[in-house]
């Protein structure tokens, strides 16, 4: 039998802006329970509020995005993107592997040259 | 002996602005080191412009395309 590994993955979700305040936390534990059900576990969570989307997505200029840093087995992420794609909240989602959960998102800028 | 002038056809060595700030990993929600590479169009850079060492823009086209698909750049942005 194949061992099932658990990595660190980090997932970005544009929810619809036009939800209600209620809505969107309905649709937001849609997704944080579609991980934990599968034996995933959410490390941390980070709300990037409402933003204008650089170009529309089924005709919606603005989206609210969300980061959500969670451990997961390989093998769920592929159901977790099936039940996004039936998912008519989420506007767009990407999950990819890291290596660590970072404290905030905050960047640093170039130094000019 | 006199030091030739310099020759108007001689490059001037750029250099990578990522490895002068020992940065390691180009992530995709820094929109505001990504945007120095694009052009107003919306097009990446080339590296023979920006100067950008091989390592760095590899992962910078990574970063850049990621932040397309998540809608925080533009693939294509009109004319004003």
């Amino acid at each position: 039998m194949q061992k099932q590994r658990k990595y660190l993955y980090e997932g970005m979700y544009i929810l619809s802006a036009v939800l209600s305040e209620e809505a969107r936390q309905k649709a937001l534990d849609k997704i944080t329970s579609g991980i934990t059900e599968k034996g995933g576990e959410i490390q941390k969570m980070f709300d990037q509020g409402r933003r204008k989307m650089a170009y529309d997505i089924n005709k919606r200029r603005e989206g609210h995005y969300f980061i959500l840093y969670f451990t997961a087995f390989s093998k769920t992420i592929e159901q977790l993107w099936k039940e996004y794609h039936l998912n008519e909240d989420l506007l767009r989602f990407m999950t990819i592997r890291t290596n660590e959960v970072p404290e905030k998102i905050e960047f640093q800028p170039l130094p000019e040259s | 002996m006199k030091s030739l002038p310099d020759s108007p056809f001689s490059k001037k060595k750029k250099s990578c602005p990522f490895t002068a700030a020992g940065t390691k990993d180009i992530d995709y929600k820094d929109i505001e080191t990504l945007s120095r590479f694009i052009t107003e169009k919306g097009k990446i850079l080339p590296r023979r412009i920006s100067g950008v060492s091989d390592y760095h823009q590899r992962n910078l086209v990574q970063a850049i395309k990621r932040a397309r698909y998540m809608a925080l750049l533009p693939f294509v942005s009109e004319a004003q």
